[in-house]
């Protein structure tokens, strides 16, 4: 691979190993480690850790948080596909603009982001004071600190994963297939069904796979929106590593995820294959 | 391979490390750095430049927002810290771990100014590794507008008409120690009988519960999202400032008293420059400036003259006596700590 690919090729591979392998290799190690009682990291290996996962408690949160990524993941796509779609169907001048719109909110930090829906959804937010001045409620809703608030803030921060890969092959679609099918007799439905969604489940997948796994252990979200029973498996790892000192045992429960999550991504490009899609990459 | 490509990548990298060199030498000349690491706000603008002065040096300020990030810049050794500011408990952890100098008390005599109560904390009871630096306690704050019942008891939490207005503490130990402290234990209890009944006790309490918060609990108070709940005094004084109908009390139970220390992590490179800064820091009529600036507990008894009326009359920061005399330290609860940390993944997942 060197010789083919030479000079141009060592840095991908080694970005890869300085930025991925390694990281997760020490993850993986340290998850076998022993704790002391002070928190430190024995050199001693043990599967304690993982033992103490199989208790219900952290299997429970561990499928709570995978059903709320999956809810977001279908979330995302219901808003994001059509959002692109749209997006495709503009003039070149007008996609950079939409695109540069979907983009923009990466460039303010996402916790500050959350904050900001705190201010907009609180008791005397923007949003219930507005409502109560137009008399439409007397009583403030309760819009923040429940598991809704939290779906919502997860689909808002993660959606330009889903649209900009949507976009992507949207873009690319070879709009004489579409055609023929017009010409063949389709209506815009089933043109739609049996040609621009197959050919653009590549994007969706890709979408699909970035805004889950992002989802899977987010814990900005549930501690910002929550309420006072949302923690789900991100907030637990991240409480491992902060109050419980019990960095071996995060690391256990980070490893736990991240095989869940590759589990599910497998089964869902299970599910396209067995549809008959073409893998995306 | 082309070396023109590395070629202005090179240079430029040369050029910014000349750069970075010319203008840390400017600042630099003769003058000792002192390395403090901390809380944010922990100290008057004023005061630390004061230090500058009279002492030619330059005080390098950086932050942190918990004890344990604290903790893993330590033992991820060669910190360059001469200051840091762990809170109580993890003075314990950190005195085990080996990771804090001794003070030269020799050459810190203002710290014989602080009250005999903080003299011999159990976290460091030798005090020879610590000075308290602020202290609070945390107690029930409410807001009269809203909550016009005598409240006196952490009991009060649990009345049904405050449901979905109350805010915890985002802190494992704060929460469970204080229903510890309702059922009439220890907060940092090791028996599990005594721990269960508590999380029980906490299991009722829960859904009344409109989030756990730390970082922003303050503003939950201020912008009256919620009526009462548990709050240190130090961020009582600044809910008090913003919203007068704030109300603190320290529960007839008893309550938590915590602190937050002042201390020279192992191998600090300016170590007799740190303490003496530690006994800048204690002379009375600075550390009244101090705090009247940052608005905490002053433990410095000799720094009551130099105070203001306003500052000495705030019930909030100098808890009474009487109350004092009801608080409790949080101790380290070894491998309990595993335990309470799984019930606060209980509490706070709903399961």
């Amino acid at each position: 691979m060197l010789k083919r690919g030479g000079i141009l090729a060592f840095f991908p591979l080694a970005w890869m190993i300085v930025f991925f392998v390694v990281p997760t290799v020490l993850v993986v190690l340290l998850s076998f480690r022993k704790r002391g009682t002070l928190g430190e990291i024995l050199p001693e290996y043990t599967l304690e850790h993982y033992r103490r996962l199989a208790d219900p408690l952290y299997m429970g949160i561990l499928l709570d948080s995978l059903i709320v990524a999956a809810a977001v993941t279908l979330l995302c796509l219901v808003l994001g596909y059509p959002l692109a779609y749209h997006i495709s169907r503009q003039s070149r001048r007008r996609q950079r603009v939409w695109l540069f719109l979907v983009i923009l909110p990466f460039m303010i930090n996402f916790l500050i982001r959350s904050y900001a829906w705190v201010i907009l959804l609180r008791a005397q937010g923007v949003v219930n004071t507005a409502l109560m001045k137009l008399g439409l409620i007397s009583q403030p809703l309760p819009l923040l600190y429940n598991d809704g608030a939290v779906l919502l803030g997860m689909v808002y921060g993660l959606l330009p994963f889903m649209v900009l890969p949507v976009y992507i092959s949207l873009e690319r679609l070879d709009r004489r297939k579409l055609e023929a099918a017009y010409d063949l007799g389709a209506t815009p439905l089933r043109a739609f069904r049996h040609v621009t969604l197959p050919l653009t489940m590549p994007g969706v997948l890709t979408g699909a796979t970035l805004v889950f796994v992002s989802s899977a252990g987010m814990f900005v979200v549930p501690e910002v929106m929550g309420g006072a029973q949302s923690a789900l498996i991100g907030n637990v790892i991240q409480n491992q590593f902060l109050s419980a000192r019990n960095w071996p045992f995060g690391s256990a429960m980070s490893v736990v995820l991240t095989l869940a999550s590759l589990a599910m991504i497998a089964l869902m490009y299970r599910a396209f294959r067995t549809a008959g899609g073409k893998e995306p990459i | 391979m082309d070396k023109r490509r590395f070629a202005r990548p090179l240079s430029a990298a040369v050029l910014m490390m000349a750069l970075a060199l010319l203008i840390a030498g400017c600042g630099g000349g003769s003058k000792q750095t002192l390395n403090v690491f901390s809380w944010t706000d922990n100290f008057d603008e004023e005061v630390l430049e004061e230090f500058e002065k009279q002492f030619d040096a330059k005080i390098n300020y950086n932050t942190y927002s918990s004890n344990e990030e604290l903790l893993a810049k330590l033992q991820a050794g060669d910190s360059q810290y001469d200051i840091i500011q762990p809170s109580d408990y993890m003075v314990g952890t950190m005195i085990q771990l080996g990771l804090l100098e001794k003070l030269n008390k020799a050459n810190i005599p203002n710290a014989a100014n602080i009250v005999p109560t903080f003299s011999a904390p159990p976290f460091d009871p030798t005090g020879e590794y610590s000075i308290v630096y602020t202290w609070g306690v945390t107690g029930i704050a409410y807001n009269k507008k809203y909550v016009t019942d005598e409240i006196d008891s952490w009991e009060d939490l649990w009345n049904p008409a405050y449901k979905g207005k109350v805010v915890l503490l985002d802190d494992s130990r704060e929460v469970i120690g204080m229903a510890l402290i309702k059922n009439g234990f220890s907060n940092s209890t090791q028996n599990p009988d005594e721990l269960r009944k508590a999380v029980d006790d906490l299991k009722a309490l829960v859904p009344n519960v409109l989030a756990f918060d730390t970082d922003n609990i303050k503003q939950k108070f201020i912008a009256e999202e919620v009526w009462i709940g548990t709050l240190w005094s130090g961020d009582a004084a600044f809910v008090q400032a913003e919203n007068p109908d704030m109300e603190f009390v320290v529960p007839k139970e008893g309550a938590t008293i915590w602190a937050d220390t002042i201390a020279i992590p192992k191998g600090a490179k300016n170590k007799e420059l740190a303490e003496k800064f530690i006994n800048y820091l204690f002379d009375p009529e600075v550390s009244a400036k101090n705090f009247e600036s940052i608005g905490y507990g002053n433990p410095n008894e000799k720094s009551r003259p130099y105070h203001s009326e306003e500052y000495l009359s705030n019930k909030t920061i100098f808890t009474s006596d009487e109350d004092l005399a009801r608080t409790e330290w949080l101790v380290d609860v070894g491998d309990m700590l595993q335990e309470y940390d799984r019930y606060w993944t209980e509490l706070t997942s709903g399961h």
